[in-house]
């Protein structure tokens, strides 16, 4: 495992050392692709500023993303519960899941006033989706000879859910949970795109926006940088999650010895 | 007195004198699943008695199973009924411990360790406001788990997993067990010595025992009673019982339960080329 790591590490390196050397060797033009060197004194140059904006699109991306585990969550639940409430909102979640956010978050803009809560509303319905489809395919995977088992104990519906139903479709919720980190942030940084900036501080959508304005290259790679940085931060700490509760009984965390 | 096919004026009999001992009758039983176009089951005709290990013996697919878990109400039948004289063995909302089911496969949750797995009738039953005593480690003990109480499943073989299967099965105090070949996926010697703690515990706790499988050596050696089954549809072809036969310490090697596998096994052949 560890190799494994050192592995991928040592590629990025390898990649960043090729971009740097390039970038000297074939004289390439700063304002059109500036060498990592330059783009790191950026970011401490603006640290301030892009660490700001770091905490405002991280915040929206983790909020969205704790609203779409709660929502999907209880959505799962109801459906549970009710076939007729399923079959009527389906179709509703499959619309909004079709539909382009960038479409959409004009309209969300105009009726909301707070860009900060148009942008979050945009990063939910990006994230909320697949996470309500991984919950969903995870409630129905429940295998019939443990629902049999329960059953034969006389348990009832809500005793079937808490022992069986929820535990068994765990690993289909973190899965979908790992998509919706990413998606949460894209939802993030699209919103802000479309919407402006967010008022109190604007995010890192917004700096991209800027630097482009005052063709500041260097600091928009910067933004660039810091959202990758935390989308990989995000999708870890699912992954530590997801670690922390299924690593006892999942096959997918079988020890290897 | 050894084994003998009984006719159906001496199984009659058998029912006439040991109607006090009868606790469940199935009559004209037959079971027609949606799916398929023919009965899977017809027309089935059993009694279990009081501490009667009963074998349903059968090739598979005969609907060995489908009898078992009409007993305990997991499926209904399409015609026919089933009798339970007294009211003492029946699973019921009052009583939903009197009998118990040993599945084929472990059928264990991964997501609970051992303990839980099999504490998990008592916990349902409790909420349920059923009373149910809290005998967890003497069950544990019994079936030979001390010190695997933490384990999660995916860390047990598969002769550990039907242990706990088994001793879910039991922590109910059941009166009556249900096993549907519990051992089929089990090495030789494991499934011996499975076998051989069934019976021990069959005897300590007086259990009645039904049990599927589609081993000759099997139900020989484990019952007093053999009901052999033919397929397409399911049906009783004969039916042995070797009740007054005392099994010696070492059964399974004498003479005697060769030549009585034999019998069992025409039996099971003529059953095959009846279909």
């Amino acid at each position: 495992m560890p190799n494994n790591k050192i592995h991928s590490v040592l590629v990025i390196v390898i990649l960043f050392l090729a971009w740097e050397i390039s970038f000297h060797l074939l004289n390439l033009k700063w304002y059109l692709l500036p060498p990592p060197s330059m783009i790191l004194d950026s970011i401490f140059n603006n640290a301030h500023l892009l660490f700001l904006s770091l905490l405002t699109t991280l915040k929206i991306a983790i909020v969205a993303l704790i609203l779409s585990v709660i929502v999907s969550t209880s959505f799962s639940i109801v459906f549970y519960f009710s076939k007729f409430i399923e079959r009527s909102l389906t179709p509703i979640t499959v619309i909004l899941q079709v539909t382009p956010i960038i479409a959409i978050a004009p309209l969300i803009s105009i009726w909301v006033d707070s860009s900060e809560i148009a942008t979050l509303i945009c990063a939910f319905l990006v994230a909320f989706f697949p996470l309500l489809a991984n919950t969903i395919a995870g409630f129905k995977s429940t295998e019939k000879k443990h629902l049999e088992l329960l059953r034969l104990y006389g348990a009832n519906k809500y005793q079937i859910l808490r022992f069986v139903v929820i535990p068994n479709a765990l690993p289909y919720f973190l899965s979908g949970l790992k998509i919706s980190s990413g998606l949460a942030l894209i939802g993030a940084i699209v919103g802000e795109f479309v919407i402006g900036p967010i008022s109190g501080h604007s995010g890192l959508a917004y700096r991209i926006i800027e630097s482009g304005y005052q063709l500041d290259i260097p600091k928009m790679f910067g933004a660039v940088f810091l959202i990758s940085l935390s989308g990989i931060m995000l999708f870890n700490l699912v992954r530590l999650i997801s670690y922390l509760i299924l690593r006892k009984w999942h096959s997918s965390y079988q020890q290897v010895d | 007195m050894g084994l003998r096919i009984l006719s159906e004026k001496e199984r009659q009999k058998n029912i006439d004198d040991n109607e006090s001992n009868l606790i469940a009758q199935l009559q004209g039983v037959s079971k027609k699943f949606k799916s398929t176009k023919n009965e899977s089951l017809h027309d089935i005709n059993l009694e279990v008695y009081q501490e009667d290990f009963l074998s349903i013996l059968g090739s598979s697919g005969c609907g060995k199973t489908t009898i078992l878990k009409m007993m305990c109400g997991l499926i209904k039948s399409t015609a026919g009924k089933i009798n339970w004289p007294t009211s003492n063995f029946q699973n019921s909302s009052e009583n939903p411990a009197n009998l118990s089911f040993v599945f084929q496969e472990p059928n264990l949750l991964p997501w609970m360790n051992v303990y839980d797995n099999i504490k998990l009738p008592l916990k349902i039953y409790k909420e349920n406001s059923y009373k149910a005593d809290e005998n967890i480690y003497d069950i544990i003990k019994l079936v030979g788990l001390e010190g695997f109480e933490e384990y999660y499943p995916r860390q047990l073989s598969g002769g550990m997993s039907m242990r706990v299967s088994i001793a879910r099965a039991l922590v109910t105090q059941p009166k009556v067990l249900l096993m549907d070949e519990p051992f089929s996926a089990l090495d030789e010697t494991r499934r011996f010595d499975l076998s051989q703690e069934i019976l021990k515990i069959k005897k300590e706790k007086k259990l009645t025992v039904v049990y599927v499988t589609h081993s000759i050596y099997e139900s020989v050696f484990l019952s007093n009673r053999i009901y052999v089954m033919q397929s397409n549809p399911g049906k009783i072809f004969e039916e042995f019982d070797f009740s007054n036969q005392e099994k010696p310490e070492d059964y399974r090697f004498t003479p005697q339960f060769f030549e009585q596998t034999k019998i069992v096994s025409d039996s099971l052949k003529r059953a095959q080329n009846a279909e």
